[in-house]
């Protein structure tokens, strides 16, 4: 579904990603971890398309086609989704209309017909009540006043109402208390199918306990240095990550 | 003198033909005609050198030629939607009917029915004495429309009013009177086709607890200039509104302001104004606190796109009397270009010691995160700068009462950067 090759990226100047190497396969979890700072929301950011990044060396391929020569809407509605680290706060548009607006951008590509607005509330009822939120958020400026936790649920609200094939997901446990974390996980988990991957980015070991990864990943200093299974964020809880760049042979560790 | 007296014949040759078609009406009109007319000669069309007008060049209707250049009435096409069908050549159109306790009467009916409440009014609120624009206005304005509500009437429905093209369409005349107690909407739209001076004067006065609520929707030719004046005055506990739409126009003057002649009176004056191009929309307000207790509000909102210009001055005076004034002036603007440009001053002369006054104005560009995050969700970028550009004009938008007149600017807004897909 997706291949990253040795991608390299900087920002005005500074390198930030390394040559990342990453393949995402129909269906499966990825975890990525590692320290702050390594370039993980960097590399959300340039698969969502965001400006502001050279891509010095590499390529994206999502589903056979250059990714990274696509527009961000057109990466959405092929079914490119990142929940956002920091979601951004728009004031003056509600969620409603704006889901509605991106609803039917991403059926309209798919050759699907457009949601009338009874269709449309129908349907994000039915999404938003699992994840614990009221149907009165839809009427609210775009996570305008929102609490960290509402954001991160609202972003996955998004998702569930796009139904991306592959969703990146940027720390959205940051900040969660327990209950929220379980709701969170919950919706990804009742998305995960045979076609749909993940790329969940997080620090804490403590979601993957809900949404089990089949890869984990350290990023550090803009390169993968190592890749196991769901283990490996076990031994990176209790060891940290400052063990990563000595020389241990990842296979050793990771039992991949 | 000002520049005015080289030019002057052809003001005064038509102020001739002015009087003679005048000739049937009250001698206090036609002294305050004559009166404007010789302030008129004396102050001349604002040059750039004027304080008021530094920003806004005017120079190109010193000559009085676009103001009286007779032109052809084909206003249908360039009407918007939702007075469509209110065209006329023959000067102001009503449109609908009018409501119950309301009437709307030509100025040759009011001075028939009411002839005193017209030479207290007319011409009394709207100074001309120092306002060279509003001066031109009161010298040769052929009609006037006349709207009273009556006493205790309270107006379920907008009296509308529609200045098209055509040759009595150049200096539309507007005096509103509200009664006691009474309730009254008045929208008022002008649009036209062509290059042409418009130049508006009304006049609005709110008896004690009266309310009155002002549209204007200034939607002219591109190649049009437009100066307009909206002045109140208001009585005790009184509430005024103006709503200044300003999309329209190569160049748009607009002077609006109340003066609060008793104490408990309200105002609210706002304005949304979009402009691209090389369109320069400049508003000058002015909120005469003369008594205490009462309260102002103003947000005027921009949109600039492309190498268009926008002034904003908002004067706000409290007299040594007005105490517990509450005065609130906000202009935010938005600049959807690098060429694009706003001069915003907010002007504050209080004489009183206990009264609240707040300001701000705020210039800036299209949040480029919003517009990324409306993008990854699989909205198009021209789709997500509209959305952008409604939303900050959204809460100048809510503050328009009338639906047909909202949803058409909002759809305006909506619609503003072409949709690259099909
Ligand atoms: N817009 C920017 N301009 C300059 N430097 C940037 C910018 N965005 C990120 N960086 C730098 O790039 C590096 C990687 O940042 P990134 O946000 O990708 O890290 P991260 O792994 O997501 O960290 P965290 O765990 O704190 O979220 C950091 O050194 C950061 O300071
Ligand atoms: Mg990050």
């Amino acid at each position: 579904m997706l291949q990253i090759r040795n991608l390299h990226v900087s920002i005005d100047g500074q390198k930030i990603l390394r040559g990342i190497d990453l393949d995402v396969q129909p269906g499966t979890v990825h975890a990525v971890m590692g320290p702050n700072g390594s370039g993980k929301s960097t590399l959300a950011s340039v698969l969502a398309g965001r400006d502001g990044y050279e891509i010095e060396q590499g390529s994206v391929t999502y589903n056979g086609q250059d990714l990274l020569d696509m527009d961000p809407e057109i990466r959405a509605r092929e079914g490119v989704f990142l929940a956002f680290q920091y979601p951004v706060e728009v004031p003056g548009v509600t969620t409603m209309y704006f889901m509605r607006e991106a609803v039917n951008a991403v059926r309209k590509h798919r050759g699907e017909e457009e949601l009338s607005a009874g269709e449309f509330l129908k349907l994000a009822r039915e999404k938003i009540g699992p994840l614990g939120m009221e149907a009165d958020m839809l009427k609210r400026a775009i996570n305008e006043g929102f609490s960290g936790g509402e954001k991160k649920r609202s972003e996955i609200f998004q998702m569930a109402m796009l139904e991306p094939r592959l969703a990146v997901l940027d720390e959205t446990d940051s900040g969660l208390d327990i209950d929220a974390l379980k709701i969170v996980a919950d919706g990804v988990n009742s998305l995960r199918s045979a076609e749909r991957s993940f790329v969940v980015i997080t620090h804490y070991q403590r979601l993957l306990n809900y949404i089990v990864p089949d890869y984990v990943h350290v990023l550090s200093e803009g390169r993968i240095e190592l890749s196991g299974d769901k283990d490996l964020a076990l031994e990176l809880e209790s060891r940290g990550y400052g063990w990563i760049n000595d020389d241990v042979v990842p296979q050793a560790v990771a039992g991949v | 003198m000002p520049a005015i007296a080289d030019r002057a014949d052809v003001y005064l040759e038509r102020f001739n033909d002015a009087l003679a078609r005048a000739a049937a009406e009250p001698t206090w009109l036609l002294e305050r005609r004559k009166r404007a007319m010789e302030r008129f000669l004396q102050l001349g069309v604002p040059s750039l050198k004027h304080e008021e007008y530094k920003y806004t060049d005017l120079s190109a209707l010193a000559d009085g030629q676009l103001l009286f250049a007779t032109r052809p009435g084909s206003a249908e096409a360039a009407l918007p939607s939702y007075v469509a069908g209110g065209a006329s050549d023959a000067g102001p159109q009503v449109l609908g009917r009018v409501p119950q306790g309301a009437r709307v009467q030509s100025l040759a009916e009011a001075l028939r029915a009411e002839p005193d409440l017209v030479q207290r009014h007319l011409a009394t609120i709207a100074d001309y004495e120092d306002h060279a624009l509003c001066a031109v206005n009161t010298a040769f304005f052929s009609d006037a429309v006349v709207i009273q509500a009556e006493r205790g009437a309270v107006l379920d429905e907008p009296i509308q009013l529609v200045f098209g093209d055509g040759p009595q369409g150049s200096l539309p005349r507007v005096l509103i009177v509200a009664g006691r107690n009474s309730s009254v909407q008045v929208v008022e739209t002008y649009a036209g086709s062509g290059a042409y001076w418009r130049n508006a004067v009304t006049e609005i006065h709110a008896e004690e607890n009266a309310r009155v609520d002002h549209y204007r929707a200034q939607v002219e030719s591109l190649d049009a200039y437009h100066t307009g004046r909206l002045q109140a005055s208001q009585q005790r506990d009184s509430y005024v509104s103006s709503f200044s739409i300003s999309f329209g126009a190569a160049v748009a003057r607009n002077d609006i302001g109340t003066r609060l002649n008793g104490s408990g009176c309200e105002c609210s004056l706002d304005g949304l104004y979009a402009v691209r191009g090389d369109q320069l929309v400049d508003h000058h307000t002015s909120i005469d606190h003369a008594m205490p207790h009462c309260n102002s509000h103003q947000l005027y909102k921009g949109v600039l796109d492309d190498r268009a210009r926008g002034v904003f001055n908002g004067k706000i005076f409290v007299r040594p009397d007005a105490q517990k004034t509450d005065a609130v002036q906000s202009n935010k603007n938005l600049l959807l270009s690098d060429q694009s440009e706003v001069n915003t001053k907010p002007q504050l002369e209080i004489d009183a010691n206990d009264v609240r006054c707040t300001h701000g104005a705020t210039i800036g560009q299209l949040d480029s995160e919003a517009a990324f995050y409306l993008q990854s969700r699989g909205i198009g970028a021209n789709r997500a700068r509209n959305l952008l550009t409604y939303a900050f004009a959204a809460d100048a938008l809510e503050r328009i009462k009338v639906a047909q007149l909202k949803e058409h600017f909002e759809s305006l807004l909506l619609n503003r950067f072409a949709s690259q897909e099909s």
